[in-house]
């Protein structure tokens, strides 16, 4: 943990350079998200602009990853779909993380009854197949990016709310913990300023994981049409569209798919080893 | 008696996990937008038509009435009769259970003759640079292709070059083994490779947290040969948490390969959940999600009685929840 004692640059670099796959997924990551949010800016082309070409044109200069069926550029709509799926994933996550944070610390920390009563909630989500609990949303909500993030926030919940528990429960005992009760710290005074900090670690690479699976679910949903609603694209979106005229216009497909694939390898790679880094595994040669 | 005690725990936890289950869908589904009515009756319906309809379905009882109504018909075994349809919720199902179960139990067996030597490998392997490299960037990748994208990659390629194996064409396994592998092979492969991944990385960790036990440098010190040590001293140490997380997935695929089924034509049960969501068929997705969740929660309660009785730690007050 030397690396949090340094400069934040400096121990970046570092972690990086000892771990050379977590320091690409980190630079894959960065460079897929700064092509998300300046996307708009940069001059691929118009999104929605239907006519750019032909229909179903294959890759040329003006349209560098073909046309689709209305003749709209693939790659400003590819950038587009980026975007939508990274922002719809991390705020579902940004949702979990703040909720499961708090639920998980406080099933720790209040024990009895109420952590039983929350336990058992967890549970019950838990046993929802996930892509049936999303498309159940989907249809109470109608489908929509609102429906997608509230879906994908209660999938990645439960995992996270026992993950967070778990840790909390080796730190309820401790010396500080109870030091803290006595001299007179509330509940929100402990769960905020003893508790919060010790469970961190394990709480930001749940979140990489949780953004992964965000990702995985929220691209299947808008796949199965019940994510975002034309005209708006997400990478699922133009897979499903997509698809459709696969042999005649494969470009409209794996474009798409290779990206989706790269974005949710970096966050993996990330997680790996961030999980790497508070939990070394390091095993032993057999000979 | 301990171990009796433990079961009856846990049973408890999952009637009181499908209670809430139960609960939660039914409410749902109530809350979907649109009615009983318009689903039968179409735009054609006066007042005394409707009126006769929610009459039928009971629908102008209290709410608690017809939820208590249903779970009793449930606990009994009668799903009721879709609204679409009009044949019997049960008998669809059943019908449509043995492609879910092929596809299952073949995904999740392909899977663990996979994924486990592969974890084992870079288990063993993660002490060279490259051994580690190698195991997480082949167990990440695994995990980052979504089953669509890998589905249309192989519906692509076969498309060109068929190899015999087709894209739809389902028969039962037993009438006709050969047709059947040739129209279930892409499905099977498409839905596994993730459960290789999961299975891939859950070894390795486990591998490699045994290996860090004295017990095993203890053996490498007597200088027993790394596949004996492997075989007596690992595998056996590392295999709970790889037992978990393949029940997870086997549980996982019983309940929801929708998006496999639907790529790949299987007339599977998750297509059809999610066909009566489409059409508004509240009974069908009531029973359908209530099973999946019941063949869930009993999958893992098999899963934690097996541990309980494999490990005598298990089941005390440590391990519950």
């Amino acid at each position: 943990m030397s690396l949090i004692v340094r400069g934040p640059f400096a121990s970046i670099l570092d972690f990086a350079r000892r771990d050379r796959l977590s320091g690409i997924g980190a630079v894959l990551l960065a460079s897929l998200v700064l092509l998300g949010l300046i996307g708009p800016v940069l001059p691929l082309g118009d999104a929605e602009e239907i006519g750019v070409g032909p229909r179903l044109a294959a890759p040329a200069a003006d349209w560098l990853l073909g046309t689709d069926e209305l003749g709209r550029s693939a790659l400003p709509r590819i950038v587009e779909g980026l975007r939508a799926t990274f922002l719809l994933a991390s705020m579902a996550v940004i949702l979990t993380g703040i909720l499961g944070t708090l639920v998980g610390l406080t099933a720790a920390y209040a024990g009895g009854i109420v952590d039983v009563a929350i336990m058992r909630l967890v549970d019950v989500l838990f046993a929802f197949p996930p892509l049936l609990l999303a498309i159940l949303i989907a249809a109470v909500l109608e489908p929509g990016g609102t429906s997608a993030i509230i879906a994908i926030s209660l999938i990645t919940l439960p995992l996270f709310v026992r993950v967070v528990r778990a840790v909390a429960l080796s730190i309820v005992e401790r010396s500080y913990v109870i030091a803290a009760e006595v001299s007179g710290a509330g509940f929100l005074r402990v769960i905020v300023f003893h508790l919060l900090p010790n469970v961190l670690g394990a709480v930001i690479v749940q979140l990489t994981y949780a953004l992964s699976i965000g990702m995985l679910v929220e691209s299947e949903l808008s796949f199965l049409g019940l994510g975002v609603q034309p005209p708006d694209a997400s990478l699922g979106s133009l897979l499903r569209l997509g698809s459709v005229y696969l042999t005649a216009a494969p470009w409209l497909v794996f474009p798409a798919g290779l990206l989706l694939a790269a974005a949710i390898l970096s966050v993996n790679l990330l997680g790996d080893g961030l999980r790497d880094l508070m939990d070394p595994l390091r095993g032993r040669s057999l000979r | 008696m301990r171990i009796f005690r433990f079961i009856a725990f846990r049973l408890g936890i999952a009637l009181v996990t499908l209670f809430g289950v139960s609960i939660i869908v039914f409410m749902a589904v109530h809350f979907v937008p649109g009615s009983y009515e318009d689903v039968i009756l179409g735009p054609f319906g006066t007042p005394e038509t409707r009126a006769i309809v929610r009459a039928k379905y009971g629908l102008d009882r209290p709410a608690v009435e017809q939820y208590l109504h249903w779970l009793a018909a449930t606990a009994r075994g009668d799903f009721g009769t879709s609204l679409t349809t009009g044949q019997p919720v049960a008998a669809e199902i059943i019908r449509r259970a043995p492609a879910t179960i092929q596809l299952a139990v073949m995904a999740t067996l392909l899977a663990i003759a996979v994924g486990v030597p592969m974890g084992i490998a870079s288990g063993v392997t993660s002490t060279s640079q490259f051994g580690r490299t190698a195991g997480r960037l082949v167990g990440a990748l695994g995990a980052s292709v979504p089953v669509f994208v890998l589905g249309t990659i192989f519906v692509f390629m076969f498309s060109i070059w068929s190899l015999g194996l087709t894209v739809g064409g389902y028969v039962p396994l037993f009438e006709d083994p050969l047709t059947n592998m040739r129209a279930m092979t892409l499905p099977v492969v498409t839905l596994s490779v993730f459960g290789m991944a999961l299975i891939q990385r859950t070894t390795r960790d486990s591998v490699l947290s045994v290996t860090s036990e004295t017990h095993v440098t203890a053996a490498v010190a007597r200088g027993e040969r790394p596949p004996d040590i492997i075989r007596s001293h690992v595998l056996r140490n590392a295999s709970i948490p790889i037992v978990t997380v393949t029940t997870v997935y086997f549980a996982y695929l019983l309940g929801g390969a929708i998006i496999v089924e639907q790529m790949f034509s299987v007339p599977g049960v998750a297509v059809y959940v999610v066909q009566s969501v489409r059409n508004r068929d509240y009974l069908a997705v009531q029973a359908g999600v209530l099973l999946a969740a019941t063949v869930f929660v009993t999958i893992n309660i098999l899963a934690d009685i097996v541990y309980a009785l494999i490990d005598p730690r298990i089941g005390g007050k440590r391990s519950q929840s």
